[in-house]
């Protein structure tokens, strides 16, 4: 009975399936732009492609949170990693003229170390992933703060004597600041893409991916079958670390500097997105694509805003509503 | 057992980072003669009072029998209160408070005062007259400056992008309102504003919205330098910084003077941290002489032609 | 006699499929009048619209001589009908009493009145027959107390009509009898009862009248006299089930698993171990049931060996005359073990997931080599293993969710039978699972024996556990107090061995080596 119940429900499955209801926001979203088209601006491709640029950062953090979400968990330390690589990257680029490529290996480690090491409090001591990684939240802000003494890490080096000396950007700032394709598209959407489509082949294509549906959909059964839990846990905590780093290295080269303040926040943001796309907070189920789609809402929702030049207070009136409205669109009516 | 490693290791990491962190500030008693002054931040999670504590820490270096013990309150009102009273309980000759919030610690205050500390208040006010001296800069002064120097650059008139900070802090409402004081009367049009909460990558995306809308801008004028040089990153990456002048306020010498020097801000206007002052001020309380209740503080402004020699003073 | 509740000309359809289809069912006072049929026949379809929960049907429900329709389970409730689901819907964390009250608390003044509510339990209760502390939290109860508090709750709302859904599930022996003993008193008060089963014993044990449903559709209503336990099946399931338990002995080969003195020590503080000094063996190609009542440790034990408790326990093992360590599931799946666990929704599946990616999960490694997943030979593999269990589902991407339990308990089956297995421990392999699948996983069972595989069964139902076994092992209270040939068992003799009993005559079962 119950699988006849199931078998053909009322609508054809295209209308109901996730990805057609989360791209159903996208679209009311996107009709809004139309509509508020801000005297032309949302109809010039650089629009889309400056809401893209904006938009990357918080993406990468969403791929990470994604893995994290499907496991059943929750990564609260990806805004406060995103600070302490990005001042690192900065710290080891401007002021220790270190080669880019080490510099960026020493970040994916340092971020995947950090969101490692949550997966495994997580894992080996079962304690609950929210309240491991707000402590991993804490931990590398404070890292963050102390590594730069408080101070953005910029190319005004002060000098022992107080004063400050301008040395020039590094290369690798200004290639991850680019746009390429004739300026139609920035090198941070491009890591963006790459993020997501490093995510998309561990969750689909690989056995650790299957397995993080398992553990997110049931970890006791998972376990019984033996799945081997911690290691996985680790690898999904270790890949949000890691792209929380990618985007520490994004924001720093877009700004031109390390900034410990970075990222508070984006933690929020990044769940915001997950969760518009149609992932369950309860693990187990979602897909790239959906967060895909939960990114492009919240960017494009934040872009008509930004070109209507919407005060701030209208702006998180609407934020909400269109949060809601986009979860509600989700549900199975 | 193994609790008891996790429990050892976690103590071993407390001990490194507590007394890494404290050792620095709290040294032992000073020499016969020192004099102590404890100074309460209420938090250093900004580069501008990361510099006001340096500026106090480098003028106090100059003084080797003044030694200044440093607390973070971390943007906690009550913290600030309790270490109020830390001070007042370990005798110490002066206290200077740059404090959160003016009512909930207008009382700790007075009472330090009432026990004969003398407390200088910096930055921001507290209620009544029951301190020392109050040591401040005047944001709307500094923003009307920042409008009246705008509309001389520009002849009178031009388009102007504001990128405002948080509307709903003092600062943002006080550089708000005296820019437009500044600019009254002037041609000068306002033709996109947006709130960038202080923080450079709002204030990029807000002026990728204004320049995708207008084709002309003349002027960007920024509640903070951070906020100028997000919206220059913009323009660079729109390829039209050239057609466009960018204003902050803060004047930090890493940020908004690095700004300036390197030709990316037309000009920063200094909002003067008072560290120097506080220093200054204190020694004179200390060796009994008279001060003025209220110090004004006057802000310079570097643009490309005096940041070499420091900048110019604003005059009234 | 007038009738409590007579539901006539009752048709629901979901979207094109109609699930029910003239279906007409009644119910006297004092009167158990068993709801049969397999899994997906429509009866937990139809007692959801009498209990409020689909308020669009058509066709004419009567309470008495009045008409109703019912359009919320509140005005069901309203109405003195009272449904037991199978899932029992008490909230754990709360007393026995405030489950009772839950959404009623009795208040003076909005300040709840703990007293009086705590009274009216007991008594309520004790109406029952039963004694219990109403102020221990519903979730320490063993799962047949809770069921227990969930009647009572069904007496609290003043209910004529009492519908149990399987209630008999999850309960060990004893419990199902004191159960009975309330459907008795319920039945005395004069109550109707409509009791869904799967278990044939069960049901001529209570019975008074039959109704068979089949594919959404009425089949007829008997009483329990005329319609005996062939004519019932042949009802059920449209065709003759010529052998209930067609257990094949096969021919017994080496010792495959042999365990000595295994320990599972208690929960944390707990000085008493689960599962105490336990030594057995199986043979290739045998079944061994083990019997014993809730908290004889029967489960842990498999448990144990199957490494779910991992360093708790102590012991040796040894798989094919190989030591092997005891270590965790993962390890213990390699070395050719296989748990089939008593709870497949909590522990066995993973219900949102697609019945292929449940099939393949305990051996994943296999369809990825070098960890890439290759889906089309992980498809094929399951295909094939779920054609040989005649699994019956639209596609296999479709979650395991949507399945009935007969067919969830086939995916199960077949995720451990990738693994190949040497050796199989089932544990309520056929607990809500409909006759004929229950017929088919039997069969199963005599198709891996005869493969070598060496099987440990658990099994509540008794009938099942005598024909299944060729030795059946009984425990108590971690220990195994008798063993039994096949054919030399009977109920009575297990009953009183897990009980605690030791009967002369019985073998004793400590082996010396």
């Amino acid at each position: 009975m119950a699988d006849k119940l199931t078998q053909k429900n009322r609508m054809p499955e295209w209308i109901t399936s996730p990805t057609s209801r989360a791209l159903a926001a996208l679209i009311v979203v996107f009709v809004l732009g139309l509509l508020f088209h801000a005297e032309g601006a949302f109809y010039k491709w650089g629009t889309h492609r400056d809401m893209l640029r904006a938009v990357s950062v918080y993406g990468i953090l969403a791929c990470g949170m994604t893995l994290v979400i499907i496991t059943a968990g929750i990564d609260l330390s990806v805004g406060s990693v995103l600070a302490l690589t990005a001042v690192l990257f900065a710290l080891t680029t401007i002021h220790w003229q270190w080669p880019f490529w080490l510099a960026i290996l020493f970040c994916l480690a340092v971020g995947g170390v950090c969101g490692g090491f949550s997966g495994y409090l997580i894992g080996r001591f079962r304690i609950q992933p929210f309240i491991a990684t707000l402590a991993m939240m804490v931990f590398a802000r404070g890292v963050a703060k102390w590594v730069s003494g408080g101070q953005k890490i910029s190319t005004a080096v002060q000098q022992p004597d107080g004063t400050y000396q301008y040395v020039s950007v590094p290369d690798i700032f200004t290639l991850i600041n680019a746009k390429i394709f004739g300026g139609n598209l920035t090198v941070v959407t491009v890591i963006l893409l790459a993020c997501i489509l490093i995510s998309w082949i561990l969750l689909t294509r690989l056995r650790q991916g299957r397995y993080m549906l398992a553990i997110g959909g049931n970890e006791q059964a998972a376990v019984l079958s033996g799945v081997p839990v911690n290691p996985i846990k680790i690898l999904a905590y270790g890949m949000a670390g890691l792209f929380s780093a990618v985007a520490g290295i994004c924001q720093a080269s877009q700004e031109l500097q390390g900034d410990p303040e970075a990222g508070v926040a984006y933690e929020l943001s990044a769940i915001a997105m997950v969760v518009i796309g149609g992932t369950s907070l309860q693990g187990g189920r979602g897909s790239l694509w959906l967060t895909l789609i939960g990114i492009l809402t919240i960017g494009y929702l934040e872009k008509i805003l930004s070109i209507n030049a919407v005060g701030e207070d209208k702006r998180l009136m609407l934020t909400g509503v269109i949060i809601i409205a986009a979860v509600l669109l989700q549900k199975n009516k | 057992m193994k609790n008891g490693m996790i429990l050892l290791i976690a103590v071993c990491l407390g001990l490194i980072l507590f007394g890494g962190g404290c050792g620095k500030t709290e040294s032992p008693e000073g020499e016969p003669g020192g004099r102590t002054i404890g100074m309460s931040q209420c938090n250093l999670g900004e580069p501008w009072r990361v510099q006001m504590n340096a500026d106090v820490r480098r003028a106090a270096e100059a003084h080797p029998n003044l030694r200044v013990i440093f607390k973070d309150a971390q943007n906690d009102t009550l913290k600030q209160q309790a270490q109020m009273e830390e001070f007042i309980s370990a005798g110490v000759d002066l206290i200077i408070i740059s404090p959160k919030e003016a009512a909930p610690l207008t009382p700790v205050v007075a009472q330090a005062y009432a026990k004969g500390i003398p407390v200088l208040v910096l930055d921001r006010r507290v209620l009544g007259d029951q301190y020392t001296c109050f040591i401040g800069a005047d944001n709307k002064k500094i923003g009307k400056a920042a409008g009246q120097w705008i509309v001389d650059t520009l002849g009178g008139q031009g388009k102007v992008v504001e990128l405002k900070g948080l509307m709903t802090s003092t600062p943002g409402q006080d550089r708000h309102t005296g820019f437009r004081e500044g600019i009254e009367g002037s041609d000068l049009e306002i033709i996109f504003e947006a709130d960038m909460k202080w923080l450079e990558p709002n204030a990029r995306k807000e002026m990728e919205s204004a320049l995708a809308r207008f084709p002309q801008i003349d002027l960007v004028y920024a509640h903070n330098d951070p906020g100028a040089h997000g919206a220059y990153l913009a323009a660079k990456a729109a390829g039209r910084e050239q057609d466009i002048l960018f204003v902050g306020i803060d004047g930090l010498p890493q940020e908004g003077q690095a700004y300036v020097s390197q030709g990316v801000l037309a000009a920063s206007f200094e909002y003067p941290t008072g560290g120097k002052e506080a220093i200054e001020t204190a020694l004179k309380i200390l060796a009994g002489q008279p001060v003025e209740k209220e110090i004004t503080l006057t802000s310079r402004v570097f643009t490309q032609d005096t940041i070499d020699q420091g900048g110019q003073r604003l005059t009234e | 006699m007038t009738m409590l509740l007579t539901m006539k000309d009752i048709y629901k359809s979901f979207g094109p499929v109609r699930v029910l289809e003239d279906v007409r069912f009644d119910l006297r006072p004092s009167e158990v009048h068993i709801l049969a049929g397999e899994n997906g026949a429509g009866k937990s379809t139809l007692m959801k619209i009498l209990g409020g929960v689909y308020p669009d049907y058509s066709g004419t429900i009567e309470l008495g001589q009045k008409p109703v329709r019912f359009k919320s389970v509140q005005d069901s409730a309203g109405g003195g009908i009272s449904i037991i689901y199978q899932e029992l819907s008490l909230v754990g964390s709360l007393s026995v009493y405030e489950n009772i009250f839950l959404g009623r608390e009795r208040h003076r003044f909005s300040w709840i009145e703990r007293t009086g509510m705590k009274n009216e339990a007991r008594r309520l209760l004790a109406e029952l027959g039963l004694c219990m502390d109403v102020e221990t939290a519903v979730e320490d109860l063993p799962i047949g107390q809770q069921q227990m508090v969930e009647i009572a709750k069904a007496l609290s709302y003043q209910a004529h009509v009492i519908v149990m859904d399987e209630p008999t599930s999850a309960l060990t022996e004893p419990e199902v009898k004191k159960l009975f003993e309330i459907i008795a008193r319920l039945k005395q008060k004069g109550c109707g009862i409509v009791y869904i089963s799967h278990k044939m014993e069960e049901i001529y044990q209570i019975a008074d009248r039959i109704t068979v449903l089949r594919d959404g559709r009425y089949i007829g209503t008997e009483t329990a006299e005329n319609l005996p336990a062939d004519k019932l099946i042949h009802w059920m399931v449209g065709r003759q089930l010529n052998q209930q338990f067609p257990r094949h002995q096969s021919r017994l080969g080496d010792v495959r698993l042999d365990v000595s003195n295994l320990t599972v020590a208690g929960e944390a503080g707990n000085p008493i171990p689960l599962v105490d000094g336990v030594s057995l063996h199986v043979r290739a190609g045998e079944i061994v049931g083990l019997a014993g009542l809730q908290g004889s440790g029967n489960s842990q034990l498999l448990h144990g060996l199957f490494g779910t408790f991992g360093k708790r326990v102590s012991g040796s093992l040894k798989i094919d005359g190989r030591p092997v360590p005891i270590t965790h599931p993962a390890g213990s799946i390699q070395r050719g073990l296989a748990l089939l666990t008593n709870d497949r929704k909590s522990t066995g599946l993973v219900l949102g997931r697609d019945i292929v990616e449940n099939a393949s999960l305990a051996c994943l490694p296999k369809f990825s080599p070098a960890g890439w997943l290759r889906p089309k030979a992980e498809k094929r593999a399951v295909s094939q293993t779920l054609q040989q269990l005649r699994l019956k589902a639209e596609s296999l991407s479709q979650p395991v969710e949507s399945l009935s339990g007969g067919n969830q308990q086939k995916v199960v089956l077949a995720k451990w039978i990738q693994t190949d297995p040497r050796v199989l421990l089932l544990d309520e392999p056929t607990r809500g699972v409909d006759v004929g699948a229950k017929q088919e996983i039997y069969e199963l069972m005599n198709q891996w024996t005869q493969a070598g595989i060496a099987i440990i069964l658990i099994t509540s139902e008794m009938p099942e556990l005598l024909a299944m076994s060729d030795r059946i092992l009984v425990m108590h209270r971690g220990h195994i107090t008798a063993e039994f040939e096949s054919g030399q068992a009977t109920q009575e003799t297990i009953l009183s061995a897990a009980l605690g009993e030791t009967t002369k005559g019985m073998r004793n079962t400590w082996r010396t080596n």
